[in-house]
C-alpha cells in the first residue's frame, strides 16, 4: 500500500521561523499529520540564568519578532509577583498601550497572511497597508517599530509625552475606520465564508483537552482570557469585551481576530486619553528581589504567554520556564486537520497564527523512495477559493 | 489562610502542606496520588494546564505543574520532587491531560525525567538532531 506523506518544512526561504509538519494523506485527504519542533530553540531559559532580571526582559523580548512586548509583560509580571511588586499607575496604562498595539499589529498580519493564503490577496494588502501606521505609532511611542525595550520590573522605561497624544489618536481613527472596512468587506464576502466556514473545525472539548489558549480557544467557545481572568496593568481600569464564538472552524477563527482588533483599539484610546491626563511616576524603585518564585503571564495576541521564576535573593533568576502559546495551539493541528482535504490543510494549519509560515513548499515522497516537487499548498488553497468564486458568482 | 474557599479539600490526606500567595496555590504531591489529584484538577475543577517546570535542587528534581483555574484566575500548582538522581521517574500525566504531552517529553529531554506511561516517549526539541546535547539542564544545584 502506497503511504503519501507531504514534508511541510522545516526551512524555506519564506520562512520567519522553521517548523515542519509531516502530512500524511491518502488521495486528497489528510490522514494525520506529525508536527516536529526544535528547530528554533536557542536555550532562552538556561541563558536568562546568567542574566540580571533587567538583562532578562531584553533576551525574552527576542523570544518572538511579533510578540516582542508579550513576553516581556509576562516576565516582569513573574518578577512582581515574587515581592508583590506594585506598578504606577501611569506604567499599567503605558504596558497596557503597548501590549494592545502589539495585538492591532500582529492580528493584522495575520489576517493578511491568511488572505493571501486563500487567494485573497486585496485582503493581504489591506492589512499589511493599515499595519504600518500601527508599527509608526510604536515609534512614536517607543522608539522602535519593533523589541521595544519598554517594560521595566516595577514600570516602564518610557513615558508617553501628554502632547503626544492627539495625533495619535487621529491616526488611530483612521485605523479604526479601515478596520471597520475590512471586517465588513470580510463579512460580506460570499466565497470567503463558503471557503472558510466550517474548515478545519476544533470542539470545543478538543480545544479542552489540548487545554488551548488564546483566539483558538475562544473561537472554539472556551472562554478564557488572561486579561479578564487576571487583570493586571491597566486591565482592569479599561472597557473592553472578550470574543468568544464556538464555531470552532477557521472563519470563527477570522472573525474572533477581526473583532479582537477592534475590542483592541478600544482600549488604546482609552489608555491614550488617560496618559493625556494621569499623573505620576512611571517606575517604581525595586532595589532587590527576594528568594521565592512567582508566576506572570499575559494574553498574547495568540493567547496566554507564561513565565515562571525561581529567586534566590540575588539579581538573577535560578530557573526560568517560559512558555509560549502556540506551543499549546500547534498540537491541536493533529486534531483539526484530520479528514479535511488537503486544499484546506493550509489555511488550518494557519489558522492558529503559529509563528511562522512554512507552508509554501512541499515535496512528495512516495514510499520513502524519491523525492520531487510535486505540491504546492498555496497554490492548491487558492484554487479552490477560485472554484468557489466561479461557482457562486457564476 | 491558605486555600480559604475549600478548593482542595477533596484531596486532603493527598497532597501536602500548602502555601498561597495572591492566588497562586503551590503544595507538594507524593508521585501514588498526582494522577489523581491531576484528575481533581482537571476534570473535576475545570483546571487548564499552562506548562510544568522542572529543575534540579538539593533534595532532588522537582516537577511542578501549573494549572489555571481561569473561573477565577487561580492557579494550583503540584509540586513533585524525585529523589532518584540516578533514575528519576515519574508518573505521567499526559493520558489525562494531552496538553502536557510536549511538555513531558521536553522535560525528559532537558533532565532526564522519565514519564511512566506517556503515549509518545520521544526527545522532543532535538529528535533528529545528529549530536543531540545530552541532559543540558541537569548537574546545576541549586537551594
Amino acid at each position: 500500500m502506497t503511504k503519501t506523506t507531504i514534508p511541510v518544512g522545516p526551512f524555506h526561504p519564506l520562512l520567519e521561523e522553521a517548523e515542519f509538519f509531516k502530512i500524511h494523506v491518502d488521495g486528497e485527504t489528510v490522514t494525520g499529520i506529525d508536527i516536529d519542533i526544535g528547530y528554533m530553540h536557542r536555550g532562552h531559559e538556561y541563558i536568562s540564568e546568567g542574566k540580571t532580571f533587567t538583562q532578562s526582559i531584553f533576551l525574552v523580548e527576542r523570544i518572538c519578532g511579533i510578540c516582542s512586548t508579550s513576553h516581556p509583560i509576562a516576565f516582569v509580571h513573574a518578577v512582581e509577583d515574587v515581592d508583590n511588586v506594585e506598578v504606577p499607575v501611569r506604567a499599567a496604562y503605558i504596558r497596557t498601550l503597548v501590549g494592545e498595539l502589539e495585538r492591532i499589529h500582529s492580528h493584522l498580519l495575520w489576517l493578511g497572511l491568511a488572505g493571501h493564503f486563500i487567494g485573497y490577496d486585496t485582503l493581504w494588502m489591506w492589512a499589511w497597508r493599515y499595519r504600518e501606521p500601527v508599527l509608526d505609532i510604536f515609534e512614536t511611542i517607543t522608539g522602535n517599530r519593533n523589541h521595544y525595550g519598554m517594560m521595566r520590573v516595577g514600570g516602564v522605561a518610557r513615558d508617553v509625552a501628554p502632547e503626544a497624544v492627539p495625533p495619535l489618536l487621529e491616526t488611530l481613527d483612521m485605523i479604526e475606520r479601515k478596520m471597520d472596512m475590512i471586517a465588513k468587506a470580510a463579512a460580506d464576502d460570499p466565497v470567503l465564508k463558503t471557503r472558510l466556514k466550517g474548515v478545519g473545525i476544533l470542539s470545543r472539548q478538543a480545544a479542552v483537552d489540548y487545554c488551548t489558549v488564546g483566539p483558538t480557544a475562544r473561537a472554539s467557545g472556551v472562554s478564557i482570557d488572561v486579561r479578564k481572568d487576571e487583570p493586571r496593568d491597566a486591565y482592569g481600569l479599561v472597557d473592553f469585551k472578550s470574543i468568544v464564538l464556538d464555531s470552532g472552524d477557521v472563519y470563527g477563527k477570522l472573525v474572533v481576530r477581526v473583532l479582537e482588533t477592534v475590542e483592541s483599539i478600544k482600549i488604546v484610546r482609552q489608555c491614550l486619553e488617560k496618559l493625556r491626563t494621569a499623573p505620576g511616576t512611571i517606575l517604581n524603585d525595586v532595589k532587590e528581589i527576594s528568594a521565592g518564585e512567582g508566576i506572570g503571564r499575559y494574553e498574547a495576541p495568540r493567547g496566554e504567554v507564561f513565565h515562571y521564576v525561581r529567586t534566590d535573593g540575588s539579581n538573577r533568576p535560578v530557573r526560568h520556564k517560559v512558555r509560549a502559546p502556540s506551543y499549546m495551539n500547534i498540537p491541536t493541528c493533529a486534531a483539526s486537520c484530520k479528514g479535511i482535504p488537503l486544499a484546506d490543510a493550509l489555511i488550518t494549519l494557519a489558522a492558529i497564527d503559529p509563528c511562522y509560515c512554512c507552508t509554501e513548499r512541499a515535496i512528495h515522497v512516495v514510499d520513502g523512495r524519491g523525492a520531487r516537487v510535486a505540491t504546492d499548498l498555496i497554490r492548491l488553497s487558492r484554487e479552490k477559493t477560485d472554484r468557489l468564486r466561479r461557482e457562486l458568482h457564476g | 489562610m491558605p486555600d480559604q474557599e475549600g478548593f482542595l479539600r477533596p484531596l486532603a490526606g493527598k497532597i501536602g502542606r500548602t502555601t498561597e500567595k495572591k492566588g497562586r496555590l503551590y503544595f507538594e504531591v507524593a508521585d501514588e496520588n498526582l494522577l489523581e489529584v491531576v484528575r481533581y484538577l482537571f476534570r473535576t475543577m475545570g483546571c487548564r494546564l499552562s506548562t510544568a517546570t522542572a529543575m534540579e535542587m538539593y533534595r532532588g528534581l522537582e516537577v511542578l505543574y501549573h494549572f489555571s483555574h481561569d473561573a477565577t484566575g487561580r492557579y494550583f500548582c503540584p509540586r513533585l520532587v524525585i529523589a532518584d538522581l540516578k533514575d528519576p521517574k515519574a508518573p505521567s500525566i499526559a493520558p489525562v491531560v494531552i496538553g502536557a504531552e510536549w511538555i513531558e517529553r521536553e522535560m525528559s529531554e532537558l533532565l532526564g525525567i522519565t514519564f511512566v506511561g506517556h503515549p509518545q516517549p520521544e526527545r522532543l526539541l532535538t529528535r533528529d538532531h545528529p549530536k543531540a546535547p545530552h541532559l543540558p539542564l541537569r548537574r546545576r544545584r541549586t537551594k
